[in-house]
């Protein structure tokens, strides 16, 4: 796995620019090395984003496939991550909405009492298994902006417009998130 | 700084860990820290917090990338298939219109003829001649919409 990666990595061009023209091109070995390269990252953020990992499979897959189908509409003047994760959301929206879910508010996870969750099944290891669960608790709008300020380390302004909300709501979230999760996260001292 | 300093500090621990704060909020804040235990808790479990979410990590399934992988391939050759097939109503749309360029003046002779004959208004053959001329313009328009309705990306976004 990781030689792939690196045999990868090695095709994929440095600039968005490049890779904008690629994407146009629909380059099989650019997107190859695209899916390896963003294959955790993507799937985090599904993840995150559903809760569900047959669900986050499923859009993981959906994704690339918007990615072939619209690469033109990349202009490579923003990061590539930030558009991908934007495609990713709107395929979420889409699902969510053909579930008859209003928004992606809704898409909250609820820990289950009887069995664990979807988060708590990823990890065996206590601390690990409490930490998601804490993140499973969160509101699917907070979870979502944490994952992509504090894992992805992406911009405010990127961030903005990944979930298509004004800065100052993507900085309401964060704060709400971020005092929420300090909360539940509190019993680990 | 005015007004509450717990809630100033509070508010500020919060801002520094999203978007930073200025020099002179640091220098207030980091004093305050000093001095106040609760505020300075307050700040190590923020810190503790966003600590705990970057070492969240998820097991991505082995096979994910592959799939993906076999997917964007299935679906290359559909689009390709699809496209192989693709000139011959753009061709038969262009032939049909040239057709219709050198054959203009003779047609425009024959609706009017037929108008005259027929009894219609001189606007209803003139339109007629119009929905003529544009019947190879409108068969490229609907034939575009139509491949663009049908490739399922084009209805969600």
């Amino acid at each position: 796995m990781a030689g792939a990666s690196l045999f990868f990595a090695a095709l994929l061009p440095a600039s968005p620019k490049t890779l904008a023209r690629g994407l146009r091109r629909r380059d099989p070995q650019l997107l190859d090395g695209l899916i390896e390269q963003y294959q955790y990252r993507l799937y985090r953020y599904l993840f995150s984003l559903t809760g569900n990992r047959e669900m986050a499979e499923d859009l993981f897959q959906e994704t690339w496939i918007r990615v072939l189908d619209r690469g033109h509409q990349y202009d490579g003047r923003s990061k590539f991550e930030a558009w991908l994760f934007s495609i990713a959301r709107h395929l979420v929206i889409d699902v969510s909405r053909k579930r008859a879910f209003e928004s992606i508010d809704s898409l909250t996870v609820e820990p289950a009492a009887a069995e664990p969750s979807s988060w708590e099944r990823v990890n065996s290891r206590e601390v690990q298994a409490a930490i998601e669960e804490s993140l499973g608790r969160l509101p699917a709008v907070y979870r979502e902006v944490l994952v992509l300020r504090f894992q992805e380390d992406l911009a405010l302004h990127e961030i903005a417009a990944i979930v298509d909300a004004p800065l100052a709501t993507v900085k309401s979230r964060l704060y709400r998130g971020l005092e929420t999760l300090r909360g539940l996260l509190g019993g680990m001292e | 700084m005015i007004g509450d300093p717990h809630e100033t500090a509070k508010r500020l621990i919060a801002q520094d860990r999203v978007e930073g704060v200025s020099a002179q909020e640091r220098e207030w804040l980091d004093r305050h820290l000093s001095e106040c235990k609760d505020c300075e808790r307050l700040a190590a479990g923020t810190d503790r917090a966003i600590a705990l979410l970057r070492t969240v990590s998820i097991s991505v399934p082995a096979d994910l990338a592959e799939r993906a992988r076999l997917r964007v391939d299935l679906r290359t050759q559909e689009v390709d298939e699809r496209r192989r097939w693709w000139w011959l109503p753009w061709t038969a749309c262009t032939v049909s219109w040239a057709i219709g360029i050198v054959s203009a003046p003779y047609v425009w002779r024959a609706f009017s003829w037929l108008g005259h004959e027929a009894g219609v208004p001189t606007l209803v053959w003139k339109a007629g001649f119009a929905l003529w001329w544009a019947a190879p313009a409108l068969f490229a328009a609907g034939a575009l919409l139509w491949e663009r309705w049908d490739l399922p990306w084009y209805r969600t976004r």
